[in-house]
């Protein structure tokens, strides 16, 4: 490189930071300074109104032992484990569909498909609770019309439906995002492979697993990391839904989190949860990004 | 997103940072949302607006949940309003801990302004022997039924425990959930328990662990009022997944004409305005208990909303004239009349800004009433209230066994935080 050049990227590296400032401004006051803040008021017991408490690693103790933290996080990676194969899997199914099998009405399924994505996630539970209603309620009208009424529940006020019932709105809600990331990606792949497979007849089921699979495999691992992220994030679904009850039985992180730092007002011990799954959500995308790469990339 | 945040950020500034002037109040309410409320807050600023045009207000109203937030975090980062609304028990007991609340007392004696309040519910906002807000509502919970549905087959209000399961049974039988519960964020059932522990134990268990009392606790009847709601769950009494209905929910039942009872607060006045034709609303008193160690006529009624001062505000004599206007016998009837809740005024709750219902409940069943006892859950800690409503939702659903709640919340009541 010669020394003009490193003149002139000298000078534009001053302007791309003088640029860059603000942005970095506002990353620094409502990112990182919170996060910062929220490892040291880890260390505090504190109620918001009178004065904090140091306790150290106390609330990471106190996290440790605490079976309804450990309880919520498994929830939260059965969150996970459905969304990957409920929506990122699917997604990816429907998409090879639209594009390859159905392409005329590709577009107008899609439409459908992102209503839910783009329609509030509060509305959105609202709207679930009524289909859940056990009264007035569409999901037991709908089992009563089928002959199925000993299946008939109070689904979300159940323990053991109540989990289940809001796993099952948010697959139908993120759905359609995976689905439209992935239609552009199958769009993407290059018409002649797919001749090259019909003229060694291949069917659909093959074109899937050995052609359009591996070819947006990128955009795979990309979604599946969206999806885990989310889904060890997830809260306003769960907190309109069922609040985390009865009795934490649907109880995921965030909305323990929110219970403690606002319910109980335990603002050190909500702090440690929040980093505990800042921490754990960051490892678990690393371990994604790690064993989901393709042989041969670096 | 930049510039809403940004603009976001400047609104809570202008909100927060700015120093009242001299002559100058800043007042929180939570008096929004809802047109009852906002008619009041309309009314009762007006008339302190022209009654005394030398003190300007610097008023900002939020939503009672969002309110809750806003109020602590306001309470937390040091810089609270000179005059606000305040929910009494837990919640107020933390500001008075961090020593953020002004001591009412010296005020409170001058021109008989104690004397005003009814003495169960002032008792209700103080600390340690001082007083730190003063009340305003009152709210008393009671079962609420359709008289048309109860005359048209032929049922009689209980009067005793045994009467009221005999009562639930028939109307089971006939096809209606005997008492609608919308159990979602918990505070419903409360009610059950509360009153059960009330019946067989008496009034003031929660209050003297609050206090402090060395020997506050909630015996061996607590496991059993625990074991008695759960056995009125697995009756099927309640409706199908309650714990997972919202109480607007559980009033649609009510309303509805699917559901016969139901035990709730007074403000059940206000959400059955929008009953269909023929309902009724009738009320009868939580029946006695045989055997039961309280005293028998004891309601459940408490404090809902109390005003007090920061100890940080400047202007301390204007922010108590602003009190003193706000809990005047005129203000208090208005807001009797306007949200069709009782008052702590001594009084204000006539008959003709009651209406019959409300004036019955007022005149009668608390005017009889051997001791008020105020809500559990408000009256506890915040951290403790959160192990109540799991635990009752567990006991409900049969998933905590009634001897392990009584445990869980004994603790968490002896805990104290």
């Amino acid at each position: 490189m010669m020394r003009a050049d490193i003149g002139f990227a000298k000078r534009h590296n001053r302007a791309a930071l003088i640029f860059l400032a603000p942005a970095l401004l506002f990353v620094f006051a409502f990112v990182a300074y919170p996060v910062v803040y929220a490892g040291w008021l880890s260390m505090f017991q504190w109620d918001g109104a009178s004065a904090p408490v140091f306790v150290g690693v106390g609330n990471v103790l106190r996290l440790a032992g605490d079976p309804i933290f450990w309880a919520s996080l498994g929830r939260n990676l059965l969150v996970a484990l459905s969304a990957i194969v409920f929506q990122v899997f699917l997604a990816l199914v429907i998409a090879y569909c639209l594009v390859r099998i159905v392409p005329a009405f590709s577009r107008i399924f899609l439409f459908f498909y992102l209503v839910p994505v783009m329609v509030s996630e509060i509305c959105i539970g609202l709207l679930w609770r009524f289909m859940y209603n056990p009264y007035f309620g569409l999901v037991n009208a709908a089992l009563k019309a089928v002959g199925l009424d000993s299946l008939k529940r109070g689904w979300l006020g159940e323990s053991d439906t109540a989990f289940l019932a809001v796993v099952v709105v948010m697959s139908f809600t993120y759905l359609g995002l995976y689905v439209l990331l992935f239609t552009a990606a199958v769009r993407s792949v290059p018409e002649s492979v797919y001749e090259a497979a019909e003229i060694d007849g291949a069917g659909h089921g093959r074109k899937f697993v050995s052609i359009t699979v591996p070819m947006v495999w990128d955009a795979v691992r990309a979604n599946s990391l969206l999806a885990i992220i989310g889904s060890l994030k997830t809260f306003s679904l769960v907190f309109v839904l069922t609040n985390g009850g009865p009795n934490h039985a649907s109880e995921v992180v965030s909305t323990y989190l929110y219970k403690m730092g606002f319910g109980s007002f335990e603002m050190g011990y909500a702090a440690t949860i929040g980093f505990a799954q800042m921490v754990l959500t960051a490892l678990a995308a690393w371990i994604v990004f790690r064993y989901m790469k393709r042989k041969g990339d670096a | 997103m930049k510039l809403k945040r940004l603009l976001i950020a400047g609104a809570a500034l202008a909100l927060t940072a700015f120093p009242a002037a001299a002559g100058a109040l800043s007042f929180w309410h939570a008096y929004a949302g809802q047109q009852d409320k906002i008619d009041f807050i309309t009314f009762a600023l007006d008339e302190f607006a022209r009654k005394h045009p030398d003190i300007t207000l610097d008023v900002v109203a939020a939503e009672q949940s969002a309110y809750k937030t806003k109020l602590n975090t306001a309470m937390a980062s040091g810089n609270p309003p000179d005059v606000f609304y305040t929910l009494p028990g837990g919640f107020l007991n933390a500001f008075v801990k961090g020593g953020q609340m002004y001591a009412l007392d010296a005020d409170l004696a001058k021109d008989g302004w104690r004397e005003s309040f009814l003495e169960s519910a002032i008792a209700q906002t103080m600390k340690d022997g001082k007083t730190y807000a003063v009340p305003v509502d009152v709210d008393s919970v009671v079962f609420w039924y359709d008289k048309a549905l109860f005359a048209e087959k032929g049922w009689t209000v209980p009067k005793t425990y045994d009467e009221l399961m005999a009562l639930a049974e028939k109307a089971k039988e006939e096809g209606l959930v005997p008492f609608s519960l919308g159990n979602k964020d918990s505070w419903p059932a409360t009610f059950w328990f509360q009153y059960m522990e009330m019946r067989l134990k008496g009034s003031g268990v929660v209050a003297s662990f609050v206090n402090g009392d060395a020997g506050a606790t909630l015996g061996a009847e607590g496991e059993k009022a625990f074991q008695t709601i759960a056995e009125i769950a697995q009756k099927d009494y309640f409706p199908i997944g309650f714990n997972g209905m919202s109480d607007q929910e559980a009033n649609m039942l009510f309303l509805n004409g699917q559901a016969a009872m139901l035990l709730n607060g007074t403000w059940q006045i206000g959400a059955s305005a929008d009953a269909p034709e023929g309902f009724e609303l009738g009320y009868f008193a939580f029946p006695s208990v045989s055997g039961g160690a309280g005293d028998q006529s004891d309601v459940l009624a408490g404090v809902a909303a109390s005003f007090g001062i920061s100890e940080k505000a400047e202007n301390k004599a204007d922010a108590v004239t602003l009190l003193k206007f706000l809990t005047s016998p005129e203000v208090m009837t208005k807001y009797v009349e306007l949200r069709k809740t009782m008052v702590t005024v001594k009084g204000a709750t006539t008959e003709a800004a009651a209406g019959p219902v409300l004036y019955g409940i007022s005149n009668e069943l608390m005017n009889a009433a051997g001791h008020l006892d105020s809500f559990y859950d408000t009256a506890m800690p915040p951290a403790a209230t959160n192990i109540y409503y799991t635990t009752l939702q567990g006991v409900l659903d049969g998933s905590v066994a009634p001897a392990d709640g009584a445990k869980r919340l004994e603790d968490a009541l002896k805990a104290n935080k």
